[in-house]
């Protein structure tokens, strides 16, 4: 008895089961803009449906993504949830960066890793959340490491066919293929062209001065130059960000590169 | 067939006032309502029941047939006299299937009277027509003396006197009320009763034989008394916003649970979910003997629903989720941020997260005035903050070494540059009293292969130790 190929058993009950064997193309997911225009420009926004996980290490942006993400949700009336596994969520730079808190269900795990997958899990089932931010930057890669994949595919398996978006904000990458999109970030360092003069201003102890009440760690487009603006006060800090697809996924990706630049908030 | 029960023993002063919704139920009524669940106060004195279908409880056994429900009529009120003198009332009882006729006949004849279908004019002809009842068909009291008059003058003294008389003359003459009133005479008239509302309690309580000390026993129990206050409530078009759970314990104490819902919900197994999440988050500490439930009744919630209003959680499994939530990290751990109005770094209180109903206004929110068109550079705080060794020179940070509690994390290497000191406090007239040095470092450990980490240190100005506060991320 010969052996039949793959394409003669799909010919032969094509009459009885029509198309079902054809390989459909998966749509592209829809997506929410992050408010970073940046990324926005390049990626139309993080997905709706699906995991994006932003790994990267200590000040390379990824809370400022996920910050300029929840205030963009809040400010469009969606409903938002934070994870917080070890309870770092800044309200002063959320509410500066104009996140709404009415809107925002924030969950506070105690430095538990297990609660923090198990509120992500009972959110993501409770149903009816825009965007869910899963932070885990404060914990060890060795620890992140170590998360089972099962928990991944369950979060994916219970997000895909809603219109929620899951971030999870990692030190290193750990999701994998549950991804539709991975953000790579990193910090490529920092100029400060006037910081000695703010010193040195501080130093001679006139605090009580209005103008020294502000931070002017402004940040400027990573494109300008610090010697372009010598009068003022500002830090540069460059980001880099590696953009990785999931092309099981689909997600829509112009080409180009990705200038990232946050502002500091001025207290 | 309806049975009326016309109470002899009323003050007539009391008889003119007719109370269908009489808030404090009188004997009269308690007795009626102990044979039929459908009853009507007409007045004070008297009261009708419908004991249709009653057959089983008081039908003769072996007849069928309109004589069997004579039968059943019978026999039920000779137990409403019965049980009428146990209660010291002197009542007229009387059945027939007009209610009208059976308010009538109780009203002239003494003691039982039971008229078959068919025979209601033959009983009531010879009723005298000052006895009818005007109120029954909406005739106030100057319009009755107005026509009790006439028909003193036309010389009409009983029913049957006026149910003789042509209905075109009637009409003519009195117009539609005395048509309704011929009809009354005739026995003809057709009117539902107006049935008196049982008291309305939305408690469930319940005593248990043996005292039970776990949850899944006390899961049934709950589950039967929320359902019978919630088929109450539904049969009221209410819903509860507030379950208060009172549990009598063995010890002879008091175990009290309050739930308090941000929408009005009147399922039984949400709230069952949502008092069992409760009590195995904050359990009894002793078995419990009697457990009762209250609601506190308002108006469902009534949402209109669009194609463009943005996604939200439904309410109820919203509820529950935070609920669980609340047993998995704690209460105080879930909810919604609220910056308090205070220049002491990291001042929050955590809010019971609810949906908001309305849709948002612009600058309602004082939080999120501040609007950047800009990316703004994101900050974690540490809490709490990480102890820090800081070397210094000329009163410059050129060193740090914090080590978080977990041995893999830590602040470490040389401060390469430095924004500061940016100084703040406040509360002095407080015993927590707060004074800061804050600066903007940032830091490269050449062991490490990270870059520069941006971070927030601090140096307590009351202590005078140093302190991580969080990173710039």
């Amino acid at each position: 008895m010969s052996a039949l190929t793959k394409k003669e058993v799909e010919l032969a009950l094509a009459d009885r089961f029509g198309a079902i064997f054809e390989r459909h193309e998966r749509r592209p997911l829809e997506v929410f803009p992050t408010g970073v225009r940046e990324i926005d420009e390049l990626l139309f926004g993080l997905p709706r449906g699906a995991i994006t996980e932003l790994h990267g290490p200590a000040s390379s942006g990824r809370t400022s993504i996920m910050l300029s993400a929840l205030a963009n949700a809040t400010a469009h009336e969606e409903i938002c949830a934070i994870v917080d596994c070890d309870d770092t969520f800044d309200l002063a730079s959320a509410a500066h960066a104009g996140i709404d808190f009415r809107r925002i269900l924030w969950v506070r795990c105690g430095h538990s890793l297990e609660r923090a997958f198990k509120a992500v899990d009972l959110i993501l089932h409770a149903g009816g959340f825009g965007f869910i931010a899963l932070n885990l930057c404060n914990v060890p890669a060795q620890v992140v490491h170590r998360v089972i994949s099962s928990w991944w595919f369950r979060f994916r398996r219970a997000i895909e066919d809603t219109p929620t978006a899951l971030v999870v904000l990692t030190p290193v990458a750990a999701v994998r293929s549950c991804a539709a999109l991975i953000l790579e970030l990193k910090n490529e360092g920092s100029v400060w062209p006037s910081t000695l003069s703010l010193v040195s201003e501080n130093s001679n102890g006139r605090f009580t001065s209005p103008d020294t009440t502000a931070r002017y760690l402004s940040l400027v487009p990573l494109t300008a130059d610090a010697k372009e603006h010598p009068a003022q006060p500002h830090t540069h800090f460059l980001q880099a960000m590696k953009i990785v697809v999931n092309r099981q996924r689909p997600v829509e990706l112009r080409p180009g590169k990705v200038k990232f630049n946050p502002q500091l908030p001025v207290r | 067939m309806f049975a009326c029960i016309y109470s002899r023993a009323v003050p007539k002063s009391q008889q003119k006032v007719r109370n269908h919704d009489a808030e404090a139920p009188s004997p009269l009524v308690d007795l009626a309502f102990t044979f039929s669940p459908l009853v009507e106060q007409t007045s004070p004195d008297t009261v009708v029941l419908d004991v249709s279908g009653q057959d089983l409880l008081f039908g003769p056994v072996a007849e069928d047939g309109s004589s069997a429900e004579v039968e059943c009529g019978r026999n039920i009120a000779t137990d409403i006299i019965r049980q009428s003198k146990t209660l010291g009332l002197t009542v007229n009882v009387a059945i027939a299937a007009n209610v009208d006729v059976a308010i009538h006949a109780a009203r002239s004849i003494k003691g039982v009277t039971i008229i078959p279908p068919g025979d209601e004019l033959l009983k009531t002809r010879d009723f005298s027509i000052k006895h009818i009842d005007y109120s029954l068909v909406a005739i106030d009291e100057n319009r009755a003396a107005e026509i009790q008059e006439t028909f003193a003058l036309w010389g009409i003294r009983t029913f049957g006197d006026l149910a003789r008389l042509p209905l075109a003359g009637v009409a003519e003459r009195l117009g539609q009320d005395g048509v309704r009133l011929q009809k009354l005479a005739q026995a003809k008239s057709d009117r539902h009763l107006h049935l008196v509302r049982p008291p309305i309690g939305f408690a469930q309580s319940l005593e248990l034989e043996h005292a039970i000390s776990e949850v899944e026993p006390l899961a049934f129990i709950l589950s039967r008394l929320l359902n019978q206050l919630c088929a109450n409530l539904n049969e009221y078009a209410l819903a509860t916003n507030e379950l208060k759970l009172t549990l009598k314990l063995h010890d002879k104490t008091e175990h009290e649970r309050a739930i308090n819902l941000p929408v009005p919900m009147r399922n039984p197994k949400t709230l069952l979910r949502l008092l069992l999440f409760d009590i195995e988050r904050e359990p009894p500490q002793a078995p419990i003997i009697a457990v009762a439930i209250t609601a506190e009744p308002i108006k469902p919630r009534s949402s209109q629903t669009g194609l463009f209003i943005p996604l939200a959680p439904e309410p109820e499994r919203l509820e529950i989720t935070l609920a669980r939530m609340a047993k998995l990290v704690g209460v105080q751990n879930v909810g919604s941020p609220e910056l308090l109005d205070t220049h002491r770094p990291d001042s929050f209180r955590m809010q019971r997260f609810t949906v908001p109903s309305s849709p948002k206004q612009p600058h309602c929110n004082p939080q999120s005035t501040i609007r950047n068109p800009q990316c703004v550079m994101g900050f974690r705080i540490f809490r709490p903050p990480w102890r820090a060794e800081v070397w210094t020179r000329e009163g410059k940070p050129t060193r740090i070494d914090a080590p978080s509690g977990d041995t893999r994390l830590r602040v470490r290497g040389q401060i390469v540059c430095a924004s500061g000191p940016w100084r703040g406090s406040g509360d002095w007239w407080r015993r927590d009293v707060w004074a800061r040095a804050e600066w903007d470092v940032a830091v490269v450990d050449p062991k490490s292969e990270e870059g520069e980490v941006l971070c927030r240190i601090y140096r307590d100005v009351t202590t005078e130790e140093w302190f991580v506060a969080g990173v710039y991320d």
